[in-house]
């Protein structure tokens, strides 16, 4: 890559004297624009994304991927979105696909903290603690009391005396974190017959104004995901509690249940029918995923199917990491990706992207269609080796989407560890 | 092999559509028509992928010619217009 070509697309942005320059690739399903590359393709190898609207947002500090749309949070709280639009998921008044990253006007009043995207429906909280949601409503997965849709951001009044800090949207439901909490720490709304919503010993159709998750009473939550039908959060001292469909075969729960192990984990990402899990040694686990790979495969699924038979232990290392450690997690529905060993000293050293699962329409960036049980590096291209460079990685239902800052404030300042927060 | 079993009152109608439709991995939505079912169709396939879903409903509610009977399986609640602010 010629210089001057890279540094017309990196973003530059003069901030305290820091320069932040992002790169940003995507690959995977496109036909809805959620690569936001301005074409409505699969991509099977990662594309650079040339974003001369969002240089004056200041660089993306968080991305959330649905089910075929993106929000992107910049790091002045402004909010992005492309992809998908059918259902008002963009929050840009109308009901359109955006294959480019658009500002969502709606929101330029408040500073956003935190973004969140389901299938069709999208979370946005503000610094304040409000919440505010938009997409579709059809199972009370917007909480504001109806089964309405919203193109717009509407502010979810039930929140108006407390602190939001998180959102985690699924397919049809969705759960909120409080801040500071004394006592319930989560709620949820939307769809819950598979128990997603944990708030009731029995089937919940759906419910559109929140509810408290029973069984957290006293834990300390940091963060919380939500995908498909699943549920999920981590505590303060890395305790992962699950609920929803059951992982591979195992009933539903109703109920959070504490996953016993005697690891710590510091992320959580879920997809359909998997949970990835990091722990706080740079250990990645899967949970479920005993069709990771092989969807395409019937054959080896069956193979794999036979495996459950045998009651072993559910939780299982990732394989094929060689004892690298592992420092970015995402989870699509049916594919998964991850960051290995950065270090953040003088020159570049590491942060290698890998990815594994389901390959049909590209997702694991590596030039073909095929499934993968391990994971596998994904080439983005010349690297430059001389400069700190932190990569994170996010998976929506069928794509992915890195981001590389080079010379990040965070790197100067030592810290090599965000704290745990919710992807989807 | 079916990616999953859903039952044909976790579908949404889609009026564009002109079928029953439910989330695909892939992000497009497994479909299948009434036409499909009453004829005991019960695999509903995404257009954009390989995968397909086993679509589990009852075939009486589908096979007579009375649309009322029909109309059951459809819940109104998720045909609501979207609020374009």
């Amino acid at each position: 890559m010629e210089e001057n070509d890279d540094k017309a697309k990196v973003t530059h942005r003069q901030e305290e004297d820091e320069e932040v320059k992002q790169e940003i690739w995507s690959w995977g399903a496109g036909t809805d624009g959620q690569l936001g590359t301005g074409r409505l393709q699969d991509e099977l190898l990662p594309q650079l994304l040339g974003l001369p609207s969002l240089s004056s947002s200041g660089p993306i500090s968080l991305l959330a991927c649905g089910g075929a749309h993106v929000i992107g949070l910049t790091s002045g709280g402004r909010v992005v979105t492309w992809g998908r639009g059918t259902s008002g998921q963009l929050g840009h008044g109308d009901t359109r696909n955006s294959p480019n990253p658009k500002l969502v006007i709606l929101l330029e009043s408040h500073f956003v903290s935190h973004v969140s995207a389901g299938w069709n429906h999208s979370g946005f909280v503000s610094d304040t603690g409000s919440l505010f949601t938009c997409g579709d409503g059809s199972f009370g997965q917007l909480g504001h009391g109806d089964y309405k849709s919203h193109s717009s951001p509407v502010k979810v009044s039930y929140f108006v005396n407390s602190h939001v800090q998180q959102m985690a949207c699924g397919m049809r439901h969705s759960l909120v974190l409080l801040k500071d909490h004394s006592g319930d720490p989560i709620y949820a709304f939307g769809s819950g017959k598979r128990g997603q919503l944990g708030i009731s010993r029995g089937k919940v159709n759906s419910i559109s104004l929140p509810k408290v998750t029973r069984g957290l009473e006293g834990a300390k939550i940091v963060s919380i995901a939500a995908n498909g039908d699943h549920s999920a959060a981590l505590s303060a001292n890395g305790n992962f509690y699950t609920w929803g469909r059951g992982f591979r075969g195992k009933s539903d729960a109703y109920y959070p249940e504490h996953l016993t192990t005697s690891c710590c984990f510091i992320k959580a990402a879920l997809g359909w029918n998997h949970a990835l899990l990091l722990s706080g040694n740079g250990e990645a686990f899967m949970l479920g995923g005993n069709r990771h790979g092989v969807l395409n495969n019937p054959d080896k699924m069956s193979s794999a199917e036979h495996l459950l038979d045998s009651k072993e232990a559910i939780l299982e290392e990732v394989p094929g990491l060689e004892g690298k450690k592992v420092v970015s997690i995402a989870a699509g529905s049916e594919h998964s990706a991850l960051v290995t060993g950065m270090i953040f000293v003088f020159f570049y050293h590491g942060g290698v992207i890998k990815t594994w699962g389901w390959g049909e329409h590209g997702q694991l960036g590596l030039g073909d269609t095929l499934d993968q049980t391990s994971p596998q590096a994904v080439s983005l291209g010349q690297e430059v080796p001389s400069e700190a460079v932190e990569v994170k990685v996010y998976c929506g239902s069928g794509f992915t989407i890195v981001i590389k800052t080079r010379d990040a404030p965070s790197h100067r300042s030592g810290h090599t560890e965000n704290p745990p927060r919710q992807v989807n | 092999m079916s990616y999953d079993d859903v039952e044909i009152e976790d579908m949404e109608w889609s009026e564009e559509l002109k079928a029953y439709t439910y989330p695909c991995p892939c992000g497009d939505l497994f479909q299948i028509t009434k036409e499909d079912l009453r004829l005991g169709e019960e695999i509903a396939r995404c257009p954009s992928c390989s995968l397909y879903i086993t679509v589990i409903y009852n075939i009486e509610d589908f096979s007579t010619q009375s649309d009322q009977r029909t109309n059951k399986a459809i819940d109104p609640s998720k045909q609501n217009p979207i609020t374009v602010a």
